[in-house]
C-alpha cells in the first residue's frame, strides 16, 4: 500500500517536473527578433530557378539586401521591379541581393519571377521558420547585412517603393560597414 | 437547336472527359480545405480567406484536375510549406506519438481513476461498524437476569 503511494507521489512528480520543464523550453525558445548590430540569423534555404541551396554564411564577405517577399503578396509586385533595377546599379559594387520567398506554393514564385523579370538569386522559405528568426510579420519587409554578417540600417516594413531613402540609406550602411 | 445541342454535348464531354480518365477516385477541394492549413492565418484553408490561402486552394484545384490523389497533394504541399501544413499530423513515424500519447493519457488517467475508486470503496468496507453492538460479559448477564425474571 505505501510503495503504491510512493509510486505515485513519484509519477505525479515527474509529471510536474515534465510540464515545467516544456513550459521553460517554450520561454527559452521564443523567436526574438534580431538586434540592429548583431548577427542576421544563418539560414540555408533551397533556391528558386536554379538547383541546390545557398547559405546566407556564403555571402559572408559582401554586403547583402534581403528581401522577405510572397507570389501572393501584392505590395510585392509594386515593388519588383525597382528591387531589380537596385540590383542591376549595386551590383557593380558587390553588393548581392537575396529574395526569400515566404510561404508561398513554388510554381506561382516561379511564374511570379519570371513575369516581373527578377534575376538576383531567390530562396524558399515555404514554412516561414526563417522568417520568424527575422521577426518578420508581413511581406514585404526588408533587411541589410554588411560584409561581417551583421544587420546594419532600420528594416523596411512595407514596400521598398513607399521608402525609397530608407532603402538606399539600408544599402550604403551596409557597403560602408 | 442542333448547333446548341451539339454545344451541350461538347461542355458535357469536356467536363467527363478529364474525370472519367482519373484512374483513382478524384478527391475534393472541400476534404482538402479540412485536412490544410493557412501558413500565415493557422486555420483550415475553409475557414481563412487569407491571400495565401486562396493560392493554395487554386493549387489544390489544379491538382485535382491532373487527378492527383489527397495523399499525393498533402505531401506535395509538406514538401513545399512543411509538416506544419497539415491540419492533423500524419499517421506514421515520430508523428503517431501525436495520436497515441493523448489516448494513452486517457487510458492511464481512466485506470487511475478506476484504482481510486476501488481503494475507495474497500476502505468503506473495512470501516464499516459491525452487525450490532456488542456487550460484555457482565452487562449480558445483568440482561440474561432481567430477562429471566420477566419470564
Amino acid at each position: 500500500m505505501r510503495a503504491a503511494k510512493v509510486t505515485g507521489q513519484v509519477v505525479a512528480l515527474a509529471a510536474v517536473a515534465g510540464l515545467l520543464g516544456l513550459l521553460v523550453w517554450r520561454l527559452t525558445h521564443q523567436s526574438h527578433p534580431p538586434k540592429i548590430g548583431g548577427p542576421a540569423p544563418g539560414f540555408t534555404l533551397r533556391r528558386i530557378g536554379s538547383p541546390g541551396k545557398l547559405d546566407l554564411a556564403s555571402l559572408r564577405g559582401k554586403p547583402v539586401v534581403l528581401n522577405f517577399w510572397a507570389s501572393w503578396c501584392v505590395p510585392c509586385k509594386g515593388e519588383a521591379k525597382m528591387l531589380e533595377r537596385a540590383w542591376r546599379q549595386y551590383r557593380r559594387q558587390g553588393v548581392v541581393f537575396l529574395g526569400i520567398d515566404y510561404h508561398d506554393v513554388t510554381s506561382d514564385a516561379r511564374t511570379f519571377l519570371s513575369h516581373h523579370g527578377v534575376t538576383y538569386p531567390t530562396v524558399q522559405d515555404g514554412s516561414g521558420a526563417v522568417a520568424d528568426r527575422y521577426g518578420v510579420s508581413a511581406v514585404p519587409e526588408t533587411y541589410f547585412v554588411d560584409r561581417r554578417g551583421r544587420l546594419v540600417g532600420a528594416h523596411i516594413v512595407g514596400t521598398v517603393v513607399d521608402q525609397a531613402d530608407a532603402f538606399r540609406r539600408g544599402v550604403e550602411a551596409a557597403l560602408s560597414s | 437547336m442542333i448547333v446548341r445541342l451539339a454545344a451541350v454535348v461538347v461542355a458535357a464531354l469536356a467536363l467527363a472527359g478529364p474525370a472519367a480518365g482519373c484512374a483513382n477516385p478524384r478527391t475534393s477541394l472541400a476534404y482538402l480545405e479540412g485536412q490544410i492549413m493557412c501558413p500565415t492565418c493557422h486555420t483550415t484553408l475553409d475557414q481563412s480567406d487569407a491571400q495565401a490561402a486562396r493560392r493554395i486552394e487554386a493549387h489544390i484545384r489544379v491538382r485535382i484536375a491532373q487527378c492527383w490523389t489527397a495523399d499525393r497533394i498533402e505531401s506535395e504541399l509538406v514538401q513545399n510549406f512543411g509538416a506544419g501544413i497539415l491540419a492533423a499530423p500524419p499517421h506514421k513515424g515520430f508523428d503517431l506519438l501525436a495520436w497515441w500519447l493523448p489516448l494513452g493519457g486517457i487510458l492511464a488517467a481512466a485506470a487511475l481513476l478506476a484504482l481510486g475508486v476501488w481503494r475507495w470503496s474497500r476502505s468503506r468496507e473495512d470501516a464499516a461498524p459491525p452487525d450490532g453492538p456488542s456487550l460484555d460479559d457482565e452487562t449480558e448477564q445483568r440482561l440474561d437476569e432481567l430477562l429471566a425474571r420477566l419470564d
